[in-house]
């Protein structure tokens, strides 16, 4: 009886735990962002919203960040450290064929380090309950070469000719310049009258992006006209409010307006 | 069998029963509001717990409605994320515990050989606590108002910039009211185990299911408190704003996250322990031998007991915490794999080594084993910080936690239902439908989680509405439905197996399972007093040992067989040896916890409303009730107004000065040091940790006002303790003046604090150190308050004679609280003015 | 109070698990602190203070419960009383649960960096 208690009570449980311990160790180590020996990795700050990704760029000193949502570009074959932080709840981090997930927590910035072992298209989510559309908080990954990547981020980089005063950047300005910021929008067009000080996703490239509504919808021609029109049945609960007071066509305007906005 | 009318019986004993019958019975009609009875009270709690689960189950069946098909438009997203935040709620809060709270309520006693428990009328207010509070909550249901942020309502998400309806504070308020009822019994478990078994249980002769019972009540005392500070911390974030989990007020929402977890990791052991208590006391009854290895289950007990608490950061390994000390975390949860595989092996080879036979419940515990060491092994996975990075907050935690609890605790708790359902009704069950039921909920459980660890680990995460069918996940999620709904076919099959049973079940034997413990030798169904008398013991198996026990047990030959005194009454005994030590007299029936549950319910429903002025009036009167309830007492004419006992028999414990109510005032103020000790980790956790925390220059409190309450309190402290002496003694000239002084010092302490909150100009909406400040303090004031009116009461007793040198228990009791209030008032003094003014402003 | 000092006394069925939460409360309290007011640099790995400090706690603490578990099996032997020698021994299997819990939650310190 005593063999049978201290054998598979005692003995099993212990040798199974320091095995595991053991295989565990080394690979929780390499998680970890410790200092490498050759240069510094790449760093991308995601910042979590309700129910969108702000992705930033770190500028060198002087310059300003390349700002972007809901899809995140990042180096293959090195390991990249995103510095995440939340503007509102508690959000989680999460591209699953990556590794693991990572809190973003709101007052807080914590790093975790990931490498995409090859350029390729994954999916991100995020995995802390967020509110009423944590589903609908979807992240586009797409990993490419280094000199790919440099490239991408240099044409986001150059400084935007600035935008013509058109009817649909004026409309807009008026009715949604507010909350998203465009990179070169000029500040006189901006109306600001709405109470809440909601911050929207930067729209500066949102014509190359390959999704709308963080994952809702696949870009295409029209995409975005139909989601301003119909962005509370497709996302419902999102914090952009409804457009029933805005004439369709401007809807429409503004959306292929939008399409047009790429580095 | 209908004993009391044996015919066999002499006169003399059909006598006694009559009377015991008398003292002990249970009002009908309006009166059974009144019940204190542990036997009812237990039924109730577990009958209210059942229909808890019956909703949580139907919740459950929405969420697999919704999650069979990809792009389900069944529920909105809102609906859906009430609807889990409900499910969780519900059974966590509304159906595990109480339930197995009902369970132990009602056993406890009758395993130990004891009448009723050692605080009769706090079960019945735990009882009514729990019921209106589950109320509360589930009204909200119905209302469109269910909180919707997860059922460990992370902040900011139930904050109330991101959470404003009052979702949120129906969570709040609803569980901290049902937790009151979770504590009461915990405190009265603790203590009726401890203090009231039958003469010559030793410690180490008690049931193993006493053992998990006094682990899981003690647990309850430590584990709830921090959950309950957190609660009142963000029902006073949302209700007044103060900042204590707003990152820009110097919170910290990841505060919030450790109150809930040091609580809520703790939980699945509080759940677990009953569950393998009821294991522990079937297998051997069934095996047909003791059980192998007693203190081999009672270390494991204790083992698991302690490291249930070192494991709540394992929840949070994603949140950022340092991988060295996430993995101390990991260490220790891993460790719970040792006092498991204990347990688990101590069960194996009582079957091996014993006779087994094959029976319902039987069947219900192997199919627990099986489930709950699937549990546990996904359990140790998760321990692994790299592996739980990948797989937290997906599926396969869902499948993980309902392996552990369904397993865990279901399966036993089913298994307990089966055995004991005869010694409730004096029937068996349907074999053949007991079968159909076990296969359908067995089945349809694996169907349902043994899929979903693979759902997860394709990605799915948890509470997702819904999900596209790009994803290939719609088989498996169709699968788990279907299995979902297989169980759901058993349970109600279950239920109707129970309600037939009542009626058509075919009577019961004494011992239909030849068991071996104290419940099966008293008359089924059970008198409201249990034992006609309480029987010497010295054995583990009681009825394997002295199968006549039913027998003489009735026929009043054993202990405490007397009634002509009138009052309810069961033996109080040494917690070590067993030994005799006094006679407990315990209340009867009363309107008064009702009442006092009631007002509660009041500044619940008031709160929830935010009609405070009604609130406050509501607080008032429940302090009111309560102490009304107190008054009937000592020598107080409705309790043991005259102290003479048989010959030979111990005193009145009121009449003692070490009676149970010492050690439930002690095993309170254990839960009360928890939450004191919550307070102070939230101070300086903040402090330390959070990025805003702005600490000024100077403390603004006035330290010659905080030194001057502290003094008042320690005379206060040595006056009273003076008296006790002087009562030891059996001196009781000057108890009234003094007792009446002390009350004039604790106000004194209290003017004082009100002084020190005044003068300090708190700003508690715009800092979260100023919040602390504030809370502290009140918490401090409202200890002093009580000190003073227990002590004012007192001497009021001593004046109608209530309390004197004859019936000193009470002073003793009181001096317990003063002491530990002298401890809180002058570590919090360090915590709050002396350390910060010795390391000056953070910076 | 004499009685609760015999090592024979049923108190020290969680003696071993309380000083074991006591350290571990110190080593995770004391871990946090540290790194919020004077982290080391991350290039030090795990040669800092602080895990010199969690491994020196580590093995003192396991010294102090090997000694206990060797206090109560001898307790145990010279107990006249039954129930003493029950409480004894299993006292002694919990005395020797903490030695190795302890050696086993801190053990990271060996190969983890203290504040990353």
């Amino acid at each position: 009886m005593l063999r049978w208690v201290l054998g598979g009570g005692v003995l099993l449980p212990v040798l199974s735990i320091v095995a595991l311990l053991i295989f565990a160790a080394p690979t929780g180590r390499g998680m970890l962002p410790l200092p490498l020996a050759t240069t510094d990795p790449e760093r991308i700050e995601v910042i979590g919203h309700q129910w969108w990704w702000e992705v930033r760029y770190p500028g060198e000193e002087g310059e300003p960040d390349v700002v972007t949502a809901n899809r995140l570009v990042m180096p293959a074959g090195e390991p990249v450290d995103f510095r995440v932080t939340s503007e509102d709840v508690i959000h989680a981090f999460w591209i699953p064929r990556l590794g693991g997930k990572r809190d973003m927590v709101p007052g807080r910035f914590s790093t975790i380090r990931l490498e995409a072992d090859a350029p390729g298209v994954f999916g991100g989510q995020c995995a802390e309950f967020c509110g009423a559309q944590h589903t609908g908080m979807q992240l586009h990954v797409e990993a490419l070469e280094r000199d790919d990547y440099d490239a991408w981020l240099d044409e986001r980089r150059a400084p935007r000719e600035s935008i013509e005063k058109g009817d649909a950047a004026r409309a807009f300005g008026e009715h949604c310049a507010a909350c998203h910021r465009v990179a070169g929008f000029p500040d006189e067009l901006v109306v600001d009258d709405t109470e809440h000080d909601i911050k929207g996703p930067d729209l500066s490239d949102i014509g190359s992006r390959p999704t709308l509504g963080a994952g809702v919808l696949p870009m295409e021609e029209g995409a975005i006209a139909y989601w301003l029109q119909f962005h509370q049945m497709l996302k419902p609960g999102n914090r952009m409010p409804p457009h029933n007071h805005i004439e369709t066509e401007t809807l429409q305007d503004i959306g292929a307006w939008l399409e047009t906005l790429a580095p | 069998m209908s004993d009391t009318k044996d015919a066999s019986l002499t006169p003399d004993t059909r006598q006694l029963h009559e009377g015991l019958a008398r003292v002990w019975a249970n009002p009908r009609g309006l009166g059974a509001l009144t019940v204190v009875n542990h036997t009812t009270l237990g039924l109730r709690f577990m009958a209210t717990g059942a229909v808890f689960f019956l909703i949580g189950g139907l919740l459950a069946m929405l969420i697999r409605t919704q999650l069979a098909f990809p792009d389900n438009n069944f529920m909105s997203n809102e609906t859906y994320n009430q609807v889990f935040t409900m499910h969780g709620t519900v059974m966590m809060f509304l159906f595990a515990i109480p339930i197995l709270e009902g369970l132990a309520i009602y056993m406890i006693p009758k395993m130990i050989g004891a009448r009723d428990l050692v605080c009769p009328r706090l079960t019945a207010f735990g009882y009514f606590c729990y019921l209106f509070g589950g109320i509360i909550l589930t009204a909200s249901l119905f209302l469109d108002m269910a909180p919707s942020s997860g059922w460990f309502m992370y902040t900011p998400l139930s904050s109330g910039e991101y959470s404003p309806g009052s979702g949120s504070d129906f969570w709040l308020l609803g569980i901290t009211f049902v937790e009151i009822s979770a504590l009461s019994a915990g405190v009265e478990l603790v203590v009726s185990i401890l203090r009231t078994r039958t003469e010559g249980m030793a410690l180490h002769k008690m049931p193993l299911f006493a053992w998990y019972i006094l682990a899981m009540a003690l647990m309850i005392v430590v584990g709830f408190p921090p959950l309950i500070l957190g609660s009142i911390l963000l029902e006073l974030e949302r209700a007044t704003g103060m900042p204590f989990f707003d990152p820009a007020g110097g919170g910290d929402p990841v505060l919030w996250a450790h109150l809930f977890w040091l609580f809520g990791h703790p939980e699945v052991y509080i759940i677990f322990l009953p569950g393998a208590g009821i294991v522990a006391t079937l297998i051997p009854v069934f095996a047909r031998r003791p059980i192998v290895g007693y203190g081999w289950v009672v270390a494991a007990i204790v083992i698991m007991g302690f490291v249930s608490f070192g494991l709540w950061v394992h929840h949070m390994f994603t949140l950022g915490i340092p991988q060295l000390a996430t993995a101390f975390f990991s260490a220790a949860s891993m460790l719970v794999a040792i006092p498991t595989g204990i347990q688990l092996f101590v069960w194996l080879s009582t079957l091996w080594l014993g006779r087994p036979i094959m029976s319902l419940p039987m069947l219900w515990i192997l199919g627990f084993l099986v489930i709950f060491v699937l549990g546990g092994l996904t359990g140790v996975m998760l321990a692994l910080v790299p592996f739980n990075w990948q797989v937290h907050d997906t599926h396969f935690v869902v499948a993980h936690m309902h392996y552990v609890l369904v397993g865990g605790m279901l399966f036993p708790l089913l298994a307990g239902l089966y055995y004991w359902l005869p010694q409730v009704s004096g029937r068996m069950p349907s074999e053949r439908l007991g079968k159909w039921s076990f296969w359908l909920i067995f089945l349809g459980f694996n169907l349902t989680f043994l899929i979903m660890h693979w759902t997860g680990l394709l990605g799915m995460r948890r509470r997702v509405f819904t999900y596209d069918t790009a994803m290939g996940w719609d088989i498996y999620n169709l699968i788990s439905s279907i299995g979902g709904f297989m169980m759901a076919g058993g349970v109600a099959l279950l239920i109707i197996d129970v309600a037939l049973h009542f009626r058509f079940g075919k009577p019961a034997p004494q011992n239909p399972w030849n068991a071996d413990g104290l419940e099966w030798a008293m008359p089924k169904p059970p008198t409201p007093y249990n034992f006609v008398s309480l029987p010497r013991l010295e054995t583990r198996n009681p009825l394997w040992d002295v199968p006549e026990l039913p027998r003489t047990l009735l026929e009043g030959r054993h202990g405490l067989a007397t009634i002509d005194h009138g009052r309810r009454e069961t033996w109080g005994s040494d917690p070590l040896t067993g030994k005799l030590r006094e006679v407990v007299h315990l209340p009867t029936n009363s309107w008064w916890p009702l009442l006092a549950a009631l007002s509660l319910a009041v500044v619940c429903i008031s709160l929830l409303v935010r009609l405070y002025p009604l609130a406050a009036v509501a607080t008032l009167i429940a302090v009111g009730f309560l102490l009304r309830w107190s008054w009937e007492n000592g020598a107080h004419p409705k309790a043991a107004p005259d102290a003479t006992v048989a010959p030979g028999q111990p005193p009145l414990h009121s009449r003692t000065m070490n009676g149970p109510g010492v050690w439930t005032m002690s095993v309170s103020h254990l839960a009360n040091g928890s939450l004191y000790l919550s307070l102070l980790f939230g101070w300086f956790y903040l402090w330390t940790v959070a990025p805003e925390w702005r600490m000024p220059e100077t403390s603004p409190l006035s330290m010659p006002l905080l030194v001057a309450a502290g003094l008042a309190l320690t005379l206060g402290v040595l006056l009273l303790a003076k008296l006790v002496r002087r009562l030891r003694r059996r001196h009781d000239a000057g108890l009234r003046a003094g007792m009446n002084v002390a009350a004039a010092l604790g106000a004194l302490q209290s003017t004082l604090l009100i002084g020190v909150v005044w003068l300090a100009e708190l700003a508690p909406t715009e800092s979260a150190h100023d919040a602390t400040l504030l809370v502290a303090l009140l918490y401090v004031l409202i200890h002093a308050l009580l000190g003073a009116l227990l002590c004012l009461l007192q001497g009021l007793r001593v004046g109608y004679g209530f309390v004197s040198a004859e019936v000193p228990l009470e002073p003793v009791v009181v001096l317990r609280l003063w002491y530990y209030n002298l401890v809180v008032y002058w570590s919090l003094f360090v915590a709050i003015w002396v350390i910060p003014t010795v390391l000056g402003g953070a910076p | 109070m004499r009685h609760l000092l015999s090592l024979t006394h049923p108190i020290h069925l969680v003696g071993g698990h309380t000083i074991w939460g006591i350290w571990f409360i110190a080593i995770y309290g004391g871990l946090s602190v540290a790194c919020s007011v004077a982290p080391p640099a991350p290039g030090r790995d795990t040669l800092t203070g602080i895990n010199v400090a969690v491994g020196v706690s580590t093995l003192a603490t396991a010294a102090l419960l090997v000694w206990l578990t060797w206090a109560c099996v001898r307790a145990s032997r010279r107990a006249g009383v039954r129930r003493e020698r029950f409480f004894g021994l299993v006292s002694a299997g919990n005395y020797l649960f903490a030695v190795g819990a302890t050696l086993f939650v801190g053990y990271p310190a060996v190969f983890l960096p203290p504040c990353l």
